[in-house]
């Protein structure tokens, strides 16, 4: 018996109830008016019975959902997404971002209730000065080694063309947009990068270069006057502190948005740590990297059983 | 019967005045034969270092100030005979002045503030240089501070400072906040505007005024003031471009190192940046800035020092803030409409909706 027919059997049962009951009650009224409150009953019955299925599908289908997500990590083929070297540099880069917004933000909003406390942490601002220039070393470190990273490496290499911005990107915005509102059924099918991944990824950029520019113009104050006039350095001071801002920001809500509170990943998922996505990751997320993924592969065997 | 009480009650009355009577005429008695020696203009004393002590008295002395019913023996009570065979000792103005005192002296706890500050610690370490009230307030012509005649007011606290403190003195005489307390402007800090009064400490004490982390507070007492500075047309905005710099920032969270107003533009000596004294005229400032930035050369005077993004006349700073500004709110309206897009679709899916 199939899903519809077993709703169908239902409601032909509670149909004949209802009749029933109906039938009783109004044995005694006279015939029209009988038959006015009949059509009332009816027609009330009918729309409580069809809200009733519509909430009754809507939970059967978060169900389905539920259990879909909770097979997958076991289940099925998992992708390596990231190498061993990415994730480094992520973990690099995110624990250096931590220190200076945490030793950087105390300067932006000195009479903040926290700002105290966050500098005392540290043994006062001597020292939260020192820490800031150890999370910059390593956000400079990871700089270097990310330029080195996509020069050296094959993987480098070709996720820098991919991630360069590109037509399909903004008919992805418009076609998601559209799938949010719920004008297209089905969400865009996207490639190895996202166009949110792949404005994350040049917000990264454009953020370390502006920070780590006027950073460098802060830490060597004198050397960089010996060239430049004081009001350069205070252009500097009003870059590193607004895109700081906007850094922040960023991460806090977009970011952390997109890989903590999502409804798909909350509270987290340890793709920065191990790297690989499950097939039905893949399959949700990136589904044209894997059927390229899956193509390569068939004509690999071909070739493989052709030699 | 009532006639009887009221005279006992006048003959009680009679007794617990009396002595006070005859004390008064006692005292007058005691001034008199004070001036006997002490009223004779020569009457004075040739020192071991060849200096004069005047001790030249009269009756007069004392009248006009605020010690003008006290004689002699009030506050010289040692000397019991005379003529005295030993110089009296010094005046202690505690045996009066202190809060709780019964003979009428102003209540209040300044000779604890005193024995607390830099001065009187010292005289309590032993220095015999270092000054006792009479020194600042002045021994027999004492008047309130509130009278511009006073050595403690506000227009000649400086001189009195001055006896001791005297290259300090004169680099304040030339200072801008100097130079306007001789034209005789009343708003104008002179030592105890900053300094404090009676509580006074060394520099390097953290309950001092002019510790470094309390500078900035001490000059923005006045320097922030529009209604003050609005008087003599000079900005206020230096304390609060001041407080959002890093300088400022540091110095809030308890920097001691960190530049304060005074680092840049001097402690006694302050002078307008005009000036080519001041520290801070652009000639000087290489200098200026060079005691903590070594190297320091022309450029750090090319731009303005208190700068205020907020500001037009900033140029490009401005603009920088300006686009900085509008990139944030235009990037994070975008991201937040996604955000709050995406979850729109979940929950129009989760209803069971397309």
């Amino acid at each position: 018996m199939t899903e519809n027919d077993r709703k169908d059997a239902t409601r032909d049962a509670v149909g004949r109830e209802v009749e029933a009951v109906v039938n009783e009650q109004l044995a005694g009224l006279p015939p029209e008016q009988a038959e006015a409150m009949r059509e009332k009953i009816h027609r009330r019955v009918r729309e409580e019975i069809e809200r009733d299925l519509r909430a009754r599908s809507a939970a059967d289908r978060r169900e389905a959902a539920r259990h879909a997500k909770e097979k997958h990590p076991e289940e099925g083929e998992t992708y390596l997404r990231f190498n061993r070297n990415f994730r480094f540099q992520h973990m690099v880069m995110f624990s250096s971002v931590i220190l200076l917004i945490i030793t950087g933000m105390p300067l932006k909003f000195p009479n903040f209730l926290l700002s105290r406390f966050v500098i005392n942490f540290w043994g006062g601002i001597q020292n939260s000065t020192i820490v800031h220039r150890i999370g910059a070393g390593m956000l400079i470190y990871f700089m270097v080694h990310h330029f080195i990273y996509t020069i050296v490496t094959r993987d480098g290499r070709r996720d820098f063309w991919l991630l360069l911005p590109n037509l399909g990107d903004a008919k992805d915005i418009a076609h998601n947009i559209k799938h949010f509102l719920g004008k297209v059924p089905d969400k865009p099918r996207f490639g190895r990068f996202s166009y949110i991944e792949k404005f994350d990824y040049w917000a990264v950029y454009w953020g370390c270069i502006i920070m780590i520019g006027s950073g460098l113009f802060l830490w060597f104050e004198t050397d960089v006057l010996r060239f430049l006039p004081k009001y350069a350095l205070d252009v500097a001071h009003e870059m590193h502190s607004d895109e700081a801002i906007l850094a922040t920001l960023a991460i806090v809500i977009w970011h952390f948005y997109n890989v903590h509170f999502n409804p798909d990943r909350f509270p987290g998922t340890l793709l920065w740590w191990h790297g690989r996505l499950s097939e039905h990751e893949m399959k949700e997320e990136h589904p044209l990297e894997l059927e390229e993924i899956l193509a390569r592969r068939a004509k690999e065997s071909v070739e493989v059983t052709h030699r | 019967m009532r006639k009887f009480a009221l005279a006992a009650v006048l003959f009680f009355l009679g007794g617990a005045f009396l002595p006070g009577l005859a004390g008064d005429a006692s005292a007058s008695i005691s001034l008199e034969k004070c001036t006997l020696c002490h009223g004779k203009a020569e009457f004075r004393k040739l020192l071991v270092g060849g200096s004069i002590r005047d001790l030249f008295v009269t009756g007069d002395t004392l009248k006009g100030s605020v010690h003008g019913k006290k004689v002699c023996t009030d506050c010289h009570f040692d000397v019991s005979e005379i003529p005295h065979r030993e110089r009296p000792r010094r005046v202690t103005c505690t045996h009066c002045h202190f809060k709780g005192n019964q003979e009428g002296a102003p209540q209040s706890d300044n000779v604890l503030a005193y024995f607390d500050s830099a001065h009187g610690t010292a005289i309590a370490r032993g220095n015999a240089k270092a000054p006792l009230c009479q020194d600042c307030h002045g021994s027999h012509a004492i008047i309130k501070a509130k009278d511009p005649g006073s050595k403690v007011a506000r227009a000649h606290v400086a001189e009195t400072c001055g006896k001791c403190h005297m290259e300090i003195y004169a680099q304040f005489k030339g200072s801008i906040h100097g130079a306007a307390l001789g034209k005789g402007i009343t708003e104008v800090p002179s030592c105890t505007g900053c300094h404090g009064e009676h509580k006074i400490y060394a520099h390097n004490d953290p309950k001092s005024t002019i510790y470094p982390t309390h500078v900035s507070e001490q000059c923005s007492k006045c320097h922030a003031s529009i209604s003050i500075m609005g008087k003599f047309g000079i900005e206020t905005e230096q304390v609060a471009t001041y407080k959002m710099s890093f300088h400022g920032v540091a110095g809030q969270f308890g920097s001691r190192t960190v530049a304060n107003c005074s680092s840049c533009h001097g402690v006694h000596d302050i002078r307008p940046s005009d000036d080519p004294l001041s520290m801070v005229n652009p000639k000087n400032v290489p200098k200026t800035c060079g005691k903590c930035h070594p190297g320091a050369n022309p450029n750090f005077a090319v731009g303005k020092i208190h700068v205020d993004a907020k500001k037009k006349e900033s140029g490009i700073i401005y603009w920088t803030a300006f686009f900085f500004k509008w990139l944030t709110i235009c990037t994070m309206l975008a991201l937040i409409a996604h955000i709050f897009l995406d979850m729109y679709g979940r929950t129009r899916r989760l209803r069971g909706e397309r």
